[in-house]
């Protein structure tokens, strides 16, 4: 009884009960669908009949299921989408060091750094291609641009944000440079590092598939629009759909986890719970 | 903190919008004369000198503007859209607290979904809108950044009809207070910055999904979409052109919303 009550109050029942509403508004819909239009699948199928196609093992395109296509050409991009990722990481968190290190710098970079987030870089994406030729190189150019400006602002504004009266500590402490950054403005700067994490890790993952739509080269984004163009099966669209949303929603849980896992104080804050 | 003398912090303010003035004028007078794309290794074709693409703009006018209207209206009509339906699933999650606060964690969850998944499918839902291929592709891009727009202005939102000053609420409660009093006199006037917040992100986020919904729209029209056929015709002169007017836009709206800001929030701080 006192768990059932427990298990009432708790968060994930709510979310449960959402999600289980959203799927019967979905079928309440497909229903309609199916009802008025002549090829239903096109516009929306049941769910049940996306998950049946998951486990058709009737091959689809040069003699590969439709799963088998959808998951190779996931593990395509996603690769290209990672590599971006941690390049703009990278980039993006030694930029804000630096910005910090020298205020030069800070002064020069940081008008662009607010430039750049007005700036469509999704529609730079097919002059990304035509500059580096190679549909996998752009796609880890785009991804690691969209990646490092959330990661860079994000760092910097963590920098600043750093309590005067712990910078004061520092210097009573006889502290070096190189001990301020290491023990009190990283350590400080990590949960705005990752508040940028995850804002561009899903950024990243869009940018490698629509870069993907720009040439044939069997990306997500590829598959997508061969899809929708009928050259195969609809359901590899409807799979590819599902897909996308799923990783995007665990790329930003993921960075939320790691977060947990290196941030000191958010470890410390765990144990005092248990 | 050493002090400084007025006439240093002067020099300093300077500084501030002289060096980023110089750093872009380097880089102009480095495309404009070729060396940065010899420097990059790229084709004067592909990555053309900034005069040139002005010089585009500047000739074809009326159609760039024609152009600029329809990613407009679908940016700034899905923006309104998704502000107004976001702050208005915040305001039932602040009435709804325990079931509320779940459905913005789904709200959440939407945020993260690719937009080049949700294009296509709303593109495909919207086919019976109209016969008019014109109205239905405009009618799928506002509901693409209507739903990209949503989630940002719901969650912060929320934050700032719920996270309210200390002891506020308790006192508005003490002077026995109705709850839709609370509301107005209180959680209102409280959320204001944190729309602003929202919006900071979510009128650049616009632009960007008005621009990525146009390459899947079926009506050809708009800046993203001149952006794609033109490099398809390999005009990268002309793409290059509609990336300078997409960029423009994106930075004069949010110019546009910081002056807005500054206006409404002037008695703030």
């Amino acid at each position: 009884m006192k768990t059932l009550k427990k298990l009432r109050s708790s968060d994930k029942l709510v979310t449960l009960v959402w999600v289980v509403g959203l799927i019967i508004i979905w079928e309440l819909c497909a229903f309609q669908v199916e009802a008025v239009k002549r090829t239903p699948e096109n516009v929306l199928p049941h769910i049940w009949q996306i998950i049946v196609s998951i486990f058709n093992t009737k091959p689809i395109s040069s003699g590969r299921t439709a799963v088998q296509i959808v998951l190779t050409s996931a593990g395509s991009t996603l690769l290209r989408a990672g590599y971006g990722f941690l390049i703009g990481m990278a980039v993006g968190f030694a930029l804000a060091l630096f910005m910090k290190l020298s205020g030069l710098i800070e002064k020069i970079v940081f008008p662009y750094l607010m430039l750049i987030q007005m700036i469509p870089i999704l529609g730079m994406a097919p002059i990304v291609l035509a500059i580096t030729h190679d549909i996998g190189t752009s796609r880890v150019v785009i991804a690691a641009i969209l990646t490092f400006y959330p990661v860079s602002t994000n760092t910097l504004a963590g920098f600043k944000a750093v309590e005067k009266e712990k910078l004061d500590l520092m210097y009573l402490c006889a502290a070096s440079k190189t001990q301020v950054y290491i023990k009190t403005l990283i350590p400080s700067a990590i949960p705005y590092f990752f508040t940028g994490l995850k804002i561009s890790a899903p950024m990243a993952i869009t940018a490698s598939i629509l870069v993907d739509t720009l040439q044939g080269d069997g990306g997500l984004g590829c598959m997508l629009s061969q899809s929708l163009k009928h050259a195969m099966s609809i359901y590899v669209f409807w799979q590819i759909v599902f897909l996308s949303a799923i990783v995007g929603v665990l790329s930003t849980w993921l960075m939320g986890v790691i977060e947990k896992r290196i941030s000191p104080q958010k470890r410390f804050r765990k144990q005092e719970e248990v | 903190m050493k002090t400084e003398s007025p006439f240093l912090r002067k020099i300093n303010k300077v500084g501030t919008v002289l060096y980023p003035l110089l750093f872009g004028v380097l880089i102009f007078a480095l495309l404009q004369t070729g060396t940065l794309q010899k420097l990059m290794g790229v084709d004067e074709f592909v990555l053309p000198r900034p005069l040139n693409i002005g010089t585009i703009i500047s000739g074809s006018l009326p159609k760039v503007m024609l152009n600029v209207k329809a990613t407009l209206i679908a940016s700034l009509g899905g923006l309104t859209l998704g502000s107004l339906f976001g702050y208005l699933i915040a305001v039932i999650a602040t009435v709804f607290p325990k079931w509320g606060a779940g459905g913005l964690s789904i709200v959440a969850a939407f945020n993260a979904i690719p937009i080049v998944a949700l294009a296509p499918v709303i593109t495909n839902w919207t086919k019976d809108v109209s016969s008019n291929a014109e109205v239905r592709s405009m009618v799928a891009k506002i509901i693409v950044v209507m739903l990209m727009c949503t989630a940002t202005m719901s969650i912060n939102a929320y934050r700032g009809l719920t996270e309210l000053k200390p002891f506020s609420k308790d006192l508005l409660e003490s002077y026995a207070a109705r709850k839709v009093i609370i509301f107005t006199k209180l959680r209102l006037p409280n959320s204001l910055p944190y729309v602003f917040t929202a919006l900071r992100v979510s009128v650049p986020l616009s632009v960007i999904s008005a621009l990525v919904s146009e390459y899947f729209a079926e009506f050809i029209i708009g800046v993203g979409r001149q952006i794609r056929e033109n490099i398809v015709l390999a005009q990268y002169a002309t793409a290059w052109a509609y990336i300078t007017v997409a960029c423009l836009i994106g930075v004069t709206l949010y110019a546009l919303l910081i002056l807005l800001e500054s206006i409404l929030l002037r008695h703030r701080s």
